[in-house]
């Protein structure tokens, strides 16, 4: 019993982490119909950001080896400057990789290419400037709290890492949030209807490249704030990890249905506690569960768990 | 001048045996899929040869006979082509990306598999692979790596004039049109990938004597990128693209770390040239699609140097890959 709850918890964090990157990748397909593969780059780059907020040193590789930031930020606000850091940078990626493709009307793969360049670009990059090792914040993100909260009684304790609860509730409330965003504010309704018919919303008076900057930046943003969760929950393992992030997140929005808001969340959740609950001897194949669960979506629900089939018109 | 061969062997076998990759990332490409599967068939050609080669077959004081590895080329052609069939076809059924998120899914499976199994010998991987040759560098696998490449080259040269070949370009020139003419999308598009992927598998085979050692490390994300680059820099219109880009950007990291070693050169540069190779393969990508969306060598370019315009110049479509996605 312990066991289960801690790895349904454990489950429910990651899962809901996953969902929120995944909505970064869905909030872009939906609106321009291509995956934006530098994302996982994005979630490695917030990851970092916020990592040199707080002042802390970097290696004794690359070329700002041992070297820091002159000012100190705490690490919740050195999160929320980290994310907008990688919004903005989404929003650079979007103009300088993704704007001139669509200018000339390009088929949608170059846009997959092209991003892929920008992710390969920018992992090489972190490592070419502060090296591959791993880095912790110094900080906790729950700083004075209690390492682990007990959920189950004085006899049979259920400990369960604050971090982790942290996680569930930060996502939690960027999920209603972005819920609210998307489904009852006006900016919601125009992106809604630019992702829905690009042409027609830039008639009606939608000024279309606004509301895909404003989308790329909200992508990075949550790309960002995934990356510096995860690794406050247990560390940064290099600029690479956010690129095998960022493929785990491919099986995610594959599993919700590709450009499927709800989709991705439900994706997130059902991925976290897929390899939550994988033996413990089994352990080393965890990392295989997101994509044998993609493999099995193609197989039989090609549109994903929510999503409905939809009919190619010429 | 042969001292200049015989001590950069190793390079000169890798640019020809990435010119035959470039080709297997090429045969999906005509079809307009994006496959990033062929480090997976490659790393699984690499794994079939180096466990035939150190289990099954006969092999003396790290030698083993020239024929063992026809045969072992043979074995990882065959595997390579069920499994593509296998990955292939839920795939291929659906249009757009899902070829491209489903051939990630499969390289990082097979790697988490490779780096869990006891057969591939896990992290550590299989390493005193035995060779053919008695000598000191790679230069004789040339004598597997030339004539495949050449035959590589002569059998995509000729399926682009031939009835399958057209049937790929009328799929990744319009899937639906078509379709409706009566070419069937799903089977050639797994013959596609199953061609790619036979070939990656059939490289592979070769590598694994070259490098000595087989790990999970041949078959990474990384590669994936490294093999798109070749296609993609070097053009995706014809098959002499990917050969030039193979050649071109595996020598280019050579080139650069030859500068870097001058030295009197500033240590960021230095770093710059030695490891930044995949920082300029990435930028190549980005550049390359927005400015030379069909790469260096294209159509026009090889009719130009023939001294003639192509019989039928195609429809100048800015992109390699147009209507395959709408």
């Amino acid at each position: 019993m312990t066991e289960f709850v801690q790895r349904f918890v454990n489950g429910l964090s990651i899962g809901s982490v996953y969902a929120i990157f995944a909505l970064g990748y869905t909030l872009v397909f939906s609106i321009l119909g291509i995956i934006n593969f530098a994302h996982g780059a994005i979630f490695t780059c917030g990851a970092y950001f916020t990592y040199m907020l707080t002042g802390a040193t970097f290696g004794a590789n690359g070329i700002f080896a041992k070297t820091h930031l002159p000012i100190v930020l705490p690490l919740a606000v050195a999160t929320i400057v980290g994310a907008i850091l990688a919004g903005l940078l989404g929003v650079l990626i979007e103009r300088l990789a993704f704007r001139p493709l669509r200018r000339r009307n390009s088929d949608r793969l170059l846009a997959l290419v092209s991003s892929l360049g920008v992710a390969t670009l920018l992992v090489n990059f972190i490592q070419y400037l502060v090296g591959a090792e791993n880095y912790s914040y110094k900080t906790r993100l729950t700083g004075d709290l209690p390492i682990a909260v007990n959920l189950g009684s004085e006899a049979s304790p259920i400990p369960i890492r604050t971090i982790q609860i942290l996680i569930f509730a930060v996502a939690g409330v960027i999920l209603i949030a972005l819920t609210f965003l998307i489904n009852f504010t006006k900016f919601g309704k125009a992106l809604r209807a630019v992702a829905e018919d690009a042409t027609t919303a830039s008639l009606l008076g939608i000024s279309t490249d606004r509301f895909i900057w404003l989308t790329f930046f909200l992508s990075g943003f949550l790309g960002g704030l995934a990356g510096t969760l995860v690794g406050s929950s247990v560390s940064i393992a290099g600029p690479y990890f956010g690129i095998a992030f960022g493929l785990k997140g491919l099986a995610v929005i594959v599993l919700g249905g590709l450009g499927d808001i709800p989709g991705a969340v439900v994706g997130g959740l059902v991925l976290g506690l897929a390899e939550a609950f994988v033996p413990a001897d089994q352990s080393a194949f965890k990392d295989a569960v997101a994509f044998a669960l993609l493999f099995i979506v193609l197989l039989i629900r090609p549109q994903g768990l929510l999503g409905r089939v939809q009919v190619q018109k010429v | 001048m042969a001292d200049f061969f015989t001590s950069n062997s190793g390079v000169i076998v890798s640019m020809v045996l990435a010119a035959i990759l470039g080709l297997s990332v090429y045969l999906p490409l005509m079809a307009g899929q994006l496959s990033l599967a062929s480090p997976g068939f490659y790393a699984l050609g690499g794994y079939t040869a180096a466990v035939l080669s150190t289990r099954v077959f006969p092999h003396e004081g790290g030698q083993i006979a020239f024929g063992y590895i026809v045969l072992e080329m043979l074995a990882a052609g065959v595997l390579s082509g069920i499994l593509a069939i296998i990955v292939g076809i839920p795939a291929l059924r659906l249009r757009g990306i899902y070829l491209a998120l489903a051939t990630i899914a499969f390289v990082e499976v097979l790697r988490v598999l490779s780096l869990n199994l006891t057969i591939t010998g896990g992290a550590i991987g299989i390493f005193k692979i035995p060779q053919p040759f008695n000598s000191q560098h790679q230069l004789p696998y040339l004598l597997f790596a030339v004539p495949m490449l050449a035959i590589a080259m002569l059998f995509v040269a000729r399926l682009e004039r031939c009835r399958i070949g057209r049937a790929f370009t009328a799929i990744r020139e319009d899937e639906l049109a078509a379709d409706a003419m009566g070419i069937q999308p799903t089977y050639h598009k797994v013959l596609a990938f199953t061609m790619g992927a036979i070939l990656a598998g059939t490289v592979g085979a070769v590598s694994a004597h070259v490098l000595n050692t087989w790990n999970a490390r041949q078959g990474t994300f990384d590669a994936s990128i490294a093999f798109l680059a070749f296609v993609l820099i070097g053009g995706s219109r014809t098959f002499l693209g990917p050969v030039f880009g193979g050649l071109v950007l595996t020598m280019l990291p050579e080139v650069l770390r030859a500068v870097g070693n001058i030295g009197g050169l500033p240590k960021p540069v230095t770093t710059f040239l030695k490891d930044g190779r995949f920082i300029i393969f990435g930028l190549l990508l980005v550049i390359g699609t927005i400015f030379f969306p069909q790469g260096l060598i294209t159509p026009e370019l090889v009719g130009r140097l023939r001294g003639r315009t192509p019989p039928t110049p195609p429809a100048p479509t800015a992109d390699p890959l147009p209507a395959a996605v709408r």
